[in-house]
């Protein structure tokens, strides 16, 4: 079971779908592994389908709509959907699915004596940076703040720092306040999977002001 | 374990952990939704699709995604029809498991849109769930159904700028960011909003719950 859970924010967010992919990811792995998320999770969608229903502005449909759906459920065309049987055999995590291998075949790149990384930023739309790290069995990573925002998965082992014990599935938020020196414990490489906010993130009316100014 | 639904304005019957009691709280919407799933019931179908179906739609247009809001409606149309089968009211209402369908057709559409014809790394329902979809958790269906009519009845004594929060998070899709200077109020203000309304809905546990 997990200590370090995403905070209610990101839960709802997660639940309204308005988080990116490599957030949602981050997410998802760790609801595979907490059962106090997941029912949390479950109340959230309750809520949320409570405000489909809220909103008395339900829009009217037109007359054939519904002849349209029933055209095409009829049409022989359309195969059923097999995805169901697919995926009740495939008892792999959603990352290891998108990666197609396991963690220790990846293409790591050394930067630290104890630390490498595989970056997974391509595999995503946006401009957040996603990298999985690797601080091998007992390594430690130098002292560091960061940047940025960095939501933090732990996939296997366990890091320690000033703030705690961090270990498989657990998920936490380091930022510029975290000041730390990442140990590993002993037994197992402890693998991340780390997403940074874009270090430049202009959204809303920030947008329209600066961006004649850079591009 | 389990704690009576108290409070007051409920006009809830005790539920009682037997099969049959639970059966019998299975809301209308459930039963639709199984009769559709053991005999593919066109009248059912049709049921759902005049409930849920101006829902979706309102959700596609105030989600921005105005002109392919009747195209959303379909395809959630389409989906419930063939996973039907796999529903289990036990895990979910089907008002929740519906919207949760919604969510990630929705989802999925924007996602076709920006990738254009570029392969998708990783499938929607990989990164969202649908419940029930996963059988590692059997959820008991009483708490589920006691936590969800709590859910309800506490929701309609939110204040309106709760619950206007909650619907740019929900409808329109928007971070808590977005809806903050959307509103001109600080991140703060929405963050303490909708932890407020949250703990009305008694959606945060309690610690002790962890
Ligand atoms: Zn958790």
């Amino acid at each position: 079971m997990s200590v370090h859970h995403p905070d209610e924010m990101l839960l709802t967010e997660y639940s309204a779908g308005t988080l990116t992919e490599p957030m949602a990811l981050c997410i998802r792995m760790h609801l595979e592994r907490c059962a106090h998320c997941r029912s949390q999770l479950d109340m959230l969608n309750s809520l949320g389908a409570i405000m489909l229903d809220h909103s008395h502005h339900a829009s009217k449909v037109s007359d054939d709509l519904f002849d349209s759906i029933l055209t095409r459920l009829d049409d022989p065309e359309q195969p059923p959907d097999n995805e169901q049987q697919a995926t009740e055999t495939d008892n792999r995590s959603p990352l290891e699915k998108m990666l197609g291998t396991d963690l220790q075949s990846l293409p790591w790149k050394r930067q630290l004596a104890d630390v490498s990384v595989c970056d997974l930023s391509d595999y995503f739309p946006g401009d957040e940076r996603v990298t999985l790290q690797k601080l091998c069995a007992g390594g430690r990573a130098p002292s560091h703040t960061h940047g940025g925002k960095e939501a933090t998965l732990v996939l296997t082992g366990a890091f320690a720092d000033g703030n705690g014990v961090f270990s498989k599935g657990d998920f936490v938020i380091l930022d510029e306040h975290h000041d730390h020196q990442p140990v590993a414990l002993h037994g197992e490489d402890c693998i991340t999977l780390s997403v940074l906010d874009a270090p430049v993130r202009l959204t809303g009316r920030l947008t329209r002001l600066l961006n004649p100014f850079i591009r | 374990m389990n704690k009576s639904v108290t409070g007051k304005g409920h006009n809830v019957t005790p539920l009682q952990d037997s099969s049959r009691r639970s059966e019998r709280s299975k809301d209308q919407w459930s039963q639709l939704l199984e009769q559709v799933g053991a005999s593919q019931d066109r009248g059912a179908f049709h049921q759902l699709f005049e409930h849920f179906g101006p829902q979706i739609k309102y959700y596609a247009i105030s989600n921005g995604i105005a002109n392919q809001a009747e195209e959303l409606v379909q395809e959630v149309m389409i989906s419930i029809w063939r996973r039907a089968s796999t529903y289990d009211w036990r895990k979910a209402a089907a008002s929740t498991w519906i919207f949760t369908i919604a969510r990630n057709q929705r989802i999925d559409m924007l996602r076709k849109i920006q990738r254009g014809s570029a392969e998708m790394a990783i499938e929607t329902e990989d990164l969202w769930q649908i419940p029930g979809d996963d059988e590692k958790d059997p959820v008991p269906s009483l708490h589920r159904i006691i936590a969800e009519r709590r859910i309800r009845d506490s929701f309609q004594h939110l204040p309106e700028e709760q619950v206007a929060v909650l619907a740019k998070v929900y409808l329109e899709h928007k971070s808590h960011q977005e809806v903050a200077q959307e509103m001109d109020i600080p991140l703060g203000t929405v963050k303490s909003r909708v932890r407020l309304a949250l703990g009305k809905l008694k959606v945060i546990l309690q610690d002790q719950d962890l």
